[in-house]
């Protein structure tokens, strides 16, 4: 038998009162894939990703982590579990500076007794530049480690987006979900951070879940796509069968008259 | 200045203090005043009424004082703890009315209560110290530890998730912060501060009464934090020094001195959105030392090679 999918979404439904922004959708994503979700605007991909990051309560249906359900779901306990996540109109922490976004990613490692830490002990002060070290090769990973002292707001767009996935990845996540990561990017940009996104999933030796409109880019990246519209999913498999299924091109296009 | 003085700007900015540390967070919670009344009545019943604390007639031991300090913010941190939870699940003004509400149920339970004097408070309340002088010492060291303590608490683990729930709570918790948890930490922490500031203010005072821990209070006590900057611990410090001097410093204008405090509250805000002191202005400050430092050093640097010069044949 085989193991559990690391996640599994099984009947998801969302409504928020008259709209159903899910509809009784189900996938699972395998450990080590890139899996893809694609959709027209609304079609309820950020909403599948909140329910899935326990920041929407779904009406029905259930997420389970490993083939087990998630008991009282909380952001926090979901990402000590192992999902991280960014968002696709980013949340920095913006009057912190760069270094410090990504070490309150780090949070969960980085627990001392107060009173050690208020002394500031040599543990404590060891165990804080490890942090800090941590923290700069997460940046250099994504090509900040120059800023590392900037204010986050002061960061152009694309920066903050890398910046988004240093935090994310300081939490080290099993499971990634990437809202919309290319947004904004022009197509040389988006190329680079298809290969960061390979590059990270092999180093970290992740799963990827990720939302994008660049339907080329997604079809190059990932190992399997879904396709939602109007809250029902209603293609999943290899880009090569999710391209070919008429009622992804239907969605797309149009039906042929 | 009068030490008496200098002891009430003390007191304000331990009060600034308290108000500041669930605001550090992001909380807006106007119940310091709440905490510090529980702390001077605590600390004005147990040493009027309690033998072993009331010492012998008008002078009680300093180690009685510490005591009811400890006693006072156990008091009102475990209140804290108990109501935080539930109060804490409110955001933005909904807090800041709940904590406006607890303020007021306690100010009447001290007006009411059969053994807290009604409004007239309890009365001579044994002195500690034999001058304000000793007050101004003990208030003078008692700021430096909770100012230390608040200063390294923002470079901590605890300090940097309160920063980070007060820029935005949603991706805090998305990285892994509990932050139900670290909000009330934070609130307790502060009920800890306001409830032994009581009581040492109620010994300082000599009498305590309900109208001391009121929604004026409140108010005075937010204005602290407001004009003197909520990013960093030395904004409410310098805040609650400033804006209790100014009334007794205002006295010699007469009848206009409440406009004029009125004034520099609402002009504070206007001119210094962010509060006097920001950790940009810190940083600012810190840099021209240290500019200023290698100047001096510089200027060492040369003088020395001059002597080194002067001495060689």
């Amino acid at each position: 038998m085989s193991a559990p999918p690391l996640l599994a979404v099984e009947g998801l439904s969302c409504r928020f009162g008259g709209l159903l922004a899910l509809n009784n959708v189900s996938l699972a994503v395998q450990e080590g894939e890139i899996f893809g979700l694609i959709g027209p605007n609304g079609a309820g991909k950020t909403t599948l990703f909140n329910a899935i990051s326990a920041l929407t309560t779904p009406s029905s249906g259930q997420v389970l982590w490993r083939g087990q359900p998630i008991r009282h779901p909380r952001p926090d306990r979901l990402s000590r579990l192992g999902l991280a996540r960014t968002f696709q109109n980013l949340r920095l922490f913006d009057s912190l500076s760069v270094r410090d976004n990504v070490l309150v990613g780090l949070h969960r490692f980085a627990a001392s007794p107060l009173a050690a830490g208020l002394l500031g002990t040599a543990g404590v002060r060891r165990r804080q530049r490890q942090l800090e070290q941590r923290a700069l090769e997460l940046l250099a990973l994504v090509g900040l480690e120059d800023g590392a002292d900037l204010a986050a707001a002061s960061l152009p767009y694309g920066e903050r987006r890398r910046l988004e996935l240093a935090r994310a990845l300081a939490t080290e996540p099993r499971l990634l979900l990437l809202d919309e990561p290319a947004a904004g990017m022009n197509p040389a940009e988006k190329n680079d951070l298809c290969e960061l996104i390979r590059a990270i999933r092999d180093r970290f030796d992740l799963t990827v879940m990720i939302i994008e409109h660049h339907v080329p880019l997604m079809m190059r990246l990932c190992d399997r796509l879904a396709v939602l519209n109007f809250g029902e999913r209603i293609a999943l498999g290899t880009p090569e069968v999710v391209r070919h299924d008429p009622k992804v091109i239907e969605a797309y296009l149009g039906s042929p008259r | 200045m009068d030490a008496g003085l200098l002891v009430q700007m003390l007191i304000g900015a331990l009060l600034g203090l308290s108000v500041y540390l669930p605001l550090y967070c992001g909380q807006l919670s106007l119940a310091t005043p709440g905490f510090f009344a529980i702390g001077g009545t605590v600390a004005a019943l147990l040493s009027t009424r309690v033998p072993a604390f009331a010492g012998t007639g008008a002078t009680s031991p300093l180690p009685a004082l510490l005591l009811e300090m400890a006693l006072a913010g156990l008091l009102a941190g475990l209140l804290a703890l108990a109501i935080g939870g539930t109060v804490l699940r409110l955001r933005g003004i909904y807090l800041a009315i709940a904590t406006i509400a607890l303020v007021e149920i306690l100010r009447v339970f001290n007006l009411n209560l059969p053994f807290t004097g009604g409004a007239l408070g309890i009365f001579g309340i044994p002195q500690p110290f034999d001058s304000t002088t000793g007050y101004a010492g003990f208030s003078l060291a008692l700021l430096a530890v909770v100012c230390w303590l608040c200063a390294r608490l923002e470079q901590l683990r605890l300090g940097r998730a309160m920063a980070a729930i007060r820029d935005d709570e949603l991706a805090a918790a998305s990285v892994g912060i509990d932050t139900a948890r670290v909000k009330l930490t934070a609130f307790v922490l502060s009920a800890l501060l306001a409830g032994l500031t009581g009581a040492l203010a109620a010994h300082f005072l000599n009498s305590w009464n309900a109208k001391l821990g009121s929604f004026d209070a409140s108010i005075t006590t937010l204005a602290f934090v407001v004009f003197g900057g909520s990013r960093t611990w030395l904004g409410p410090v310098i805040g609650g020094l400033a804006l209790t001097a100014l009334p007794e410093l205002l006295r010699p204008v007469g009848d206009l001195r409440l406009i004029v405090f009125g004034l520099v509250i609402l002009l504070g805000p206007v001119l210094f959105p962010q509060g006097l002191i920001t950790p940009q202005l810190l940083q600012r400050l810190g840099h021209g030392c240290s500019v200023v430092g290698q100047g001096f050093s510089g200027a060492g640097r040369r003088l020395r090679g001059r002597l080194s010069g002067v001495r060689r044949p």
